[in-house]
């Protein structure tokens, strides 16, 4: 058992949660301190598995009182790795039990549910009652809604679709943002993101968990697509790929169910490994909707774009196209499973980026040199690079967002884990002063992103900290140093 | 830790992702039973089991009491492998086994730690020891259940089929009918066939799922020799176990001679049969089933459609399909030697949702194929005051069959 702490505060997080969902045994926390990811978890003094939003509040005014630092965990699937709190001294907070969806709201067309829910999870029981959530570009089977909206959700999908957040703040106090209950007390049902008041469920999306636990969201929810169609078309030059993006998104702007997305060469390669040297860029439009009439038209027009610009079709890319329509429809479980595929190619050194339409291409090729001469110079010592990827999509009228990662196939030399560790983090500094911002507020990411903050950024962070978590408590040193908040 | 050693490239080929801990899709419910009926810390999961394997492995944790039970609390179900997707392209196997680094946690923890393992899985390695089964029945006493059928005796007459029974329906008085059952049906059929009566072995698969690597080895060279000079072409094996055992691990840990006849489950040996048309069956019963597919028939050993087939063909049998089903079938409990952990509360637990999932789908009676499953399936349906009885296929097969007594 933990020494860090005296047995009545073990005894009293026993008390709110039930003696079962509380350990302080240094085997049952070891796990924490690794996630998804290459920098790492959580070490923690004391685990602890709410059940429930009270549970979470008791806990967080327990813990305030006695200035303990919370870290808060979901599904660990963090590629930059979790909030590291005060090594040994973290109560961690386990959030995975609280996944119960509490209410699909039919007229409304909302989805209630407890935050540590595995999107999956959540996606499949929207997909039972005939409805989806739209989150493109996740691994929806390994991330919680609580870790999606602190972490990514910044980016594609969700964020404009989560209507009201519960947090708990650093004190206990519960908070429901967004037009609903929070706004007005006779009203019971969460319906709109801001009505009645400053949009206060932005202020804690992509926080990092650090200015209060999420432990419940409303989010939009629409009717099921079971439809899909899809297109693809290679083009020689990057331009012409933009391009086509910019048309595609002028049109749909970009509508939930109009997702585009290109391809580098590399990436196609492993799609293809038969197809002999690909050189090209690879678009792939793909419309998800009702009706099949419906979607022939989109599909059509896409088409129309595409030839316009000189893309063209091949045999191979149509039957490609073919099935991904096949493997969408009615009985697809959207879950976004691709990950498997990443796995399996060995460990990766993600490289994202997140950059505006203008002045992609510039930076993109910066990007892409960089990453080849990172890679020569892991060859030079031998270590083997799998492969490489190379993607991007547009996440709004403004907003590319893409990966050009790395595959390394010698899991077990810890020298080949730091390298890629270091072209991560190599990489986004790299980035950021080239203007990326990334999309994860996660563990090293978080740290930073902060370092580019511009000082107005900085002081209204540090502030809004300060006064909703005075006691730091809460993620401690995620943005900045201790010492900074 | 010479074991996971030996493995290790499992547990660094684990990206860690989590698709092993929460991924819940239509047809999967949930990846892990034991994390769905504890209190579902990490270490109860597999991504959490793989993490302390290597922290063991690495040095960086010490061995304790917690994480002995978090190496013994798996069913070794093989869920967390499948849904993981993780696959090695050009063999097709798993790049992390986790059931391999499972059972080699278990092996060097029991080599170097055994202070720390339970008694009760200690308990069934004495047995074995001494009675060459780990249900600690006297051979004698094992091989009743053939003693009064005037079956022919393998080793003094050749037959092309062994009807291997197993440890578990030779010794637990409750499935002994099983065996006569097979037997009897074997006979219907005109099967020539032998068995081994009171010297048929433990094939060594509880023994190697505990960690007993050693002695599963040495019942398995043992058993090799036994087997092969029977001169038999095919094994039929009754129970799930002891069918991966002898297809899987005696394929990959024999040191010396192989394993020289094919093996088959009884519900593949019987849907040929059905095939062939050598049976054909008569009676009548209208009864709405579910098929639980065992892990180690199902997921492991991908033995799907035969236990289907047979259900199809029995008259008045109505096949309903579970929500999770075939692959993503949730595991009965009973794996792994779970029903030794925490005195099998944990593995009735675990049978509460394949219950409930059975009677979710509309199903009167849920069959399987596999003795671990049906013992504790029962148990569970006890438990929960279910009406819901549980079969072997081999009992819907024999009373449909007009079978002389």
């Amino acid at each position: 058992m933990s020494l860090i702490y005296a047995q009545d505060f073990i005894a009293a997080l026993s008390d709110i949660v039930g003696a079962q969902y509380v350990t302080a045994d240094p085997i049952a926390a070891f796990p924490y301190r690794y996630d998804a990811s290459i920098f790492g978890g959580t070490a923690a003094a004391v685990v602890v598995r709410p059940g429930s939003t009270e549970e979470v509040s008791q806990i967080l005014a327990r813990a305030n009182t006695a200035k303990v630092p919370v870290v808060i965990r979901g599904g660990g699937a963090s590629i930059y790795g979790q909030p590291r709190g005060v090594p040994e001294k973290n109560v961690l907070l386990d959030l995975t039990r609280m996944n119960r969806v509490i209410r699909i709201n039919h007229d409304s067309m909302t989805v209630t549910a407890q935050c540590g829910i595995i999107m999956g999870k959540l996606q499949s029981a929207c997909k039972k009652a005939g409805f989806y959530i739209f989150s493109p570009f996740a691994p929806l089977h390994i991330v919680s809604l609580g870790g999606w909206m602190s972490g990514a959700a910044g980016s594609a999908g969700l964020w404009p679709d989560i209507v009201s957040i519960t947090v708990v703040l650093a004190d206990g106090t519960v908070v429901k943002t967004g037009g609903g209950p929070g706004t007005n007390i006779h009203q019971p049902v969460n319906f709109n993101r801001n009505l009645g008041g400053p949009d206060f469920t932005g202020l804690f999306i992509g926080d990092g968990g650090s200015f209060g636990v999420k432990t419940e969201a409303t989010v939009r929810i629409t009717k099921f697509p079971p439809v899909l169609r899809a297109t693809i078309f290679e083009f020689d030059t990057l331009e012409k790929t933009l391009e086509l993006v910019k048309r595609h998104v002028e049109r749909v702007n970009p509508h939930p169910f109009d997702p585009v997305m290109v391809f580098g060469p590399g990436a196609m390669k492993h799609f293809m490994p038969d197809f002999g040297e690909i050189t090209n860029f690879t678009v792939q439009g793909m419309m998800q909707g009702h009706t099949a009439a419906e979607m022939d038209v989109k599909r059509d027009i896409f088409n129309a774009l595409a030839d316009e610009l000189g893309g063209t079709r091949t045999p191979v890319l149509d039957a490609m196209a073919e099935a991904m329509a096949a493997a969408g429809g009615a009985e697809s479980e959207m879950t976004m499973d691709w990950l498997a595929l990443f796995n399996a190619l060995g460990l990766t050194a993600w490289l994202p980026f997140t950059l505006p339409r203008e002045g992609f291409c510039q930076i993109y090729y910066q990007l892409l040199d960089w990453r080849t001469k990172r890679l020569e110079e892991a060859a030079k010592k031998g270590f083997v690079c799998h492969g490489t990827w190379e993607f991007f999509t547009p996440s709004d009228a403004s907003t590319l967002i893409g990966e050009m990662d790395a595959f390394f196939q010698d899991t077990e030399d810890p020298a080949v884990v730091d390298f890629a560790r270091n072209m991560m983090q190599d990489f986004q500094i790299y980035a950021h002063q080239l203007g990326s911002i990334d999309v994860y507020n996660q563990g090293l990411m978080a740290d930073l992103n902060a370092r580019y903050w511009s000082p107005g950024f900085r002081t209204l962070f540090q502030s809004i900290k300060a006064s909703l978590d005075p006691n730091n408590i809460l993620n401690p040193g995620l943005w900045t140093p201790l010492n900074n908040c | 830790m010479k074991n996971l050693s030996a493995i290790k490239r499992y547990i660094y080929n684990c990206r860690k992702c989590g698709a092993c801990v929460g991924k819940v899709t239509g047809r999967v419910p949930y990846v892990c039973p034991v994390r769905e009926a504890t209190p579902g810390f990490e270490h109860f999961s597999a991504r959490g089991k793989i993490i302390i394997a290597q922290g063991v492995l690495e040095g960086s944790i010490k061995p304790s009491q917690t994480l002995a039970d978090a190496a013994y609390s798996c069913t070794l179900c093989g869920n967390c492998m499948l849904q993981c997707g993780a696959i090695d392209q050009e063999t097709g196997k798993p790049l992390v086994d986790t059931t391999q680094i499972i059972e080699a946690l278990r092996a060097d923890l029991l080599e170097t730690y055994p202070d720390l393992i339970d008694h009760s899985y200690k308990k069934v390695l004495t047995l074995t020891r001494a009675y060459d089964n780990p249900w600690g029945v006297p051979r004698a006493t094992k091989g009743k259940w053939a003693a009064a059928l005037g079956l022919k005796d393998a080793q003094k007459e050749r037959a092309p089929v062994l009807l291997f029974a197993g440890c578990t329906v030779a010794s637990n008085l409750s499935l002994t009918d099983r065996a006569q059952k097979a037997a009897s049906i074997l006979k219907h059929a005109g099967v020539d066939f032998a068995v081994l009566g009171r010297d048929e072995p433990c094939c060594g698969s509880v023994q190697k799922r505990i960690g007993e690597f050693g002695l599963a080895r040495s019942m398995m060279e043992k058993n090799i020799s036994l087997f092969n000079a029977t001169g038999c072409d095919t094994i039929v094996t009754l129970c799930a176990g002891c069918y991966s055992m002898l297809n899987n691990d005696y394929q990959a840990d024999a040191a010396h001679a192989k394993l020289r006849p094919r093996v088959l489950h009884f519900v593949e040996f019987l849907e040929k049969l059905i095939r062939q048309q050598n049976l054909s069956f008569c009676r009548a019963k209208s009864l709405t089933i579910a098929y639980h597919d065992p892990c180690h028939l199902g997921r492991h050993m991908g033995v799907y459609d035969p236990p289907r087939e047979i259900l199809r063909n029995l008259p008045g049998v109505k096949l309903v399909e579970q929500a999770a089903t075939r692959e993503n079938t949730l595991c009965c409990g009973a794996g792994g030697g779970m029903r030794l952990f925490a005195d099998g509360a944990c593995a009735v637990d675990i049978g509460l949702r394949a219950i409930e999932s059975a009677r979710h789908a509309g199903a009167e009676a849920l069959a399987t194929a596999c003795p671990f499953c049906e013992l504790n399936l029962n148990a569970a349906a006890q438990r929960l005051d279910s009406l819901l009885p549980v079969y072997d296929i081999i009992d819907l097969v024999a009373d449909s069959l007009k079978i002389p007594k």
